[in-house]
């Protein structure tokens, strides 16, 4: 079992997982952290299948759970914030309407990441299909397309001061994209810089966070640090093997891909520590910063184990799907 | 016990003791050995002695005796007050040291909020700084401005030189164009001029000639 996504609820007390047989497990934070917890804590709450294929993004907004597979975005009443009765959360058969960005059935590629643009309540959404779509989110009708890539795309993200959206995918190519225009500005060639280029692992690009001012990408090419305004790589990430999430924390990068370890890095390039995991390659990895009394980091991969960090510097407990 | 149980009866009749009094009594010094003992062989030796018929001697021994033991008791009494204020100074002491020690749980508490901000302010300063490494490393990898504007006014210089010089030049080929014009029509006049002399020549030569013959 391989577990592709995570997200945390909005209240923070519950954690979403989804794994490649298409099944979401929610596991209830507050009582695997609670001091008497037990083994049964560590079990998700509830488990349904969602998608026939994997379950490649989950997002949560106020009040849903996203989660997109194979070509269809469907949409699950999330727990609700209150969480009054955590036990009868939501059930299979609440699944409501599901989106599709395609007309016909015969083109159904599948969609590998979702990402809110908050400034006007759009969803978009990057996938197989070499394009980005934007849906707003009120009324559940398309409004964009972004077209420019020339291979699936791997990874979306809102860069939220400028109003931009970032999307990195298999052509090797990182383009910023204006989100009122929908116009790209830029297209950031990775593999062309000689610095981070590793030729022996391919082009492609498999993640992509932004922190306004600053970029993370890589995939293929080493994991780098950009600064949007001159466009320039300012700092490489000697780490072996792709990386497949990372994140900004604080003032540390916190990134996970194949290899057995969350990596923490310094803005300077130097990686600072290697902290060890469960699963032999990781895939995801998310902060809660929802709730600031279970503030922990979640890593899931290559395995039904999910690792959950108390504190950054160890594995504290796994949840188990 | 059964002292105790005694002077409740007699209680009954010459004075109230409350029940609390007898329940700590009995708690503390149930077995009737030690000093309620003491006191009541103390009334029963003062009763006897006052009715006894004995010597002056023997009842002056017994006063003694009696004073004896009234000075025991008024010493374990002294050194019960002293126990029970040493007790509530002792309780005392520990209140204070237990509110000591609250004081400074808070003041430690506060410590750690204050030092988690401090963390949290550090960090982020550290990642301002972490930035700036990072784009100064950038910067230093493209050339000085100082150095870019002294090539680029160099290179103005050379660029209005050279097209000062191209002025000159064009202005010299003008002038050569111009006079090779002049000296090209001068040349083709006088080879319009010759050629017409050449002609009125000719002409004159064949009118001569008609002129000749028909002589």
């Amino acid at each position: 079992m391989s577990v592709f996504s995570q997200s945390f609820s909005p209240c923070g007390r519950f954690l979403a997982a989804g794994n490649n047989y298409g099944e979401i497990a929610v596991f209830s934070l507050s009582a695997a952290l609670s001091p008497d917890s037990t083994a049964l804590n560590q079990k998700p709450v509830l488990t349904f299948t969602a998608h026939e294929g994997p379950v490649f993004s989950l997002l949560s907004t106020d009040c849903h759970l996203l989660s997109a597979g194979n070509g269809e975005i469907s949409n699950q009443p999330s727990t609700p914030a209150s969480c009054l009765l955590p036990v009868c959360l939501l059930s299979p058969s609440s699944l409501k309407h599901l989106l599709s960005p395609y007309r016909s059935s015969l083109e159904i590629p599948e969609i590998n990441s979702m990402t809110i643009n908050s400034r006007d309540n759009s969803l978009v959404v990057g996938g197989g299909d070499n394009n980005i779509h934007v849906m707003d989110l009120e009324n559940g009708v398309f409004k964009t397309v972004l077209q420019g890539h020339s291979d699936y795309v791997h990874c979306v993200t809102v860069r939220e001061r400028e109003a931009e959206i970032l999307s990195g995918g298999e052509d090797g190519a990182v383009r910023v994209w204006d989100s009122r225009t929908g116009q790209c500005v830029h297209c950031i060639e990775v593999y062309k810089y000689e610095v981070c280029a590793r030729p022996q692992y391919g082009k492609w690009i498999s993640c992509v966070t932004t922190d306004s001012d600053w970029m993370l990408c890589g995939g293929g090419p080493s994991l780098s640090l950009w600064h949007l305004r001159s466009l320039s790589p300012t700092s490489i990430f000697n780490l072996s093997g792709c990386q497949r999430q990372a994140a900004f924390h604080q003032d540390l990068i916190l990134t996970v891909g194949e290899g057995a370890f969350v990596s923490h890095c310094l803005l300077g390039g130097e990686v600072k520590a290697q902290i060890p995991c469960t699963p032999q390659s990781l895939n995801t990895l998310q902060l809660n910063n929802n709730s600031t009394e279970h503030r922990v980091l979640t890593v899931g991969g290559s395995s039904d184990h999910i690792d959950v960090f108390t504190n950054l510097s160890y594995r504290a407990f796994s949840l188990r799907f | 016990m059964y002292s105790l149980y005694l002077l409740y009866l007699n209680g009954c009749y010459f004075a109230r003791i409350p029940d609390e009094v007898i329940r700590k009594r009995l708690l503390i010094d149930g077995d009737g050995a030690g000093d309620d003992r003491r006191i009541n062989l103390l009334l029963k030796s003062f009763t006897k002695w006052c009715n006894s018929p004995g010597t002056p001697e023997e009842g002056f021994t017994q006063y003694q005796r009696m004073l004896g033991i009234l000075a025991q008791c008024e010493f374990s009494m002294g050194k019960t007050l002293m126990v029970y204020d040493m007790n509530l100074r002792e309780m005392e002491n520990y209140e204070k040291i237990y509110s000591n020690i609250e004081q400074n749980i808070a003041s430690a508490h506060e410590k750690i909020a204050e030092c988690k901000k401090e963390i949290q302010r550090a960090k982020r300063i550290r990642k301002n700084r972490q930035e700036y490494d990072a784009l100064a490393k950038v910067i230093q990898q493209h050339p000085d401005r100082h150095e870019t504007l002294k090539q680029l006014e160099a290179l103005d210089k050379e660029l209005q030189q050279l097209s000062h010089i191209k002025e000159n030049v064009d202005a010299k080929l003008e002038l050569r164009k111009k006079q090779f014009h002049v000296l090209l029509s001068t040349i083709q006049e006088l080879q319009q001029t010759l050629e017409n002399d050449e002609k009125s020549d000719n002409d004159d030569n064949s009118q001569e000639s008609p002129a000749e013959n028909g002589e």
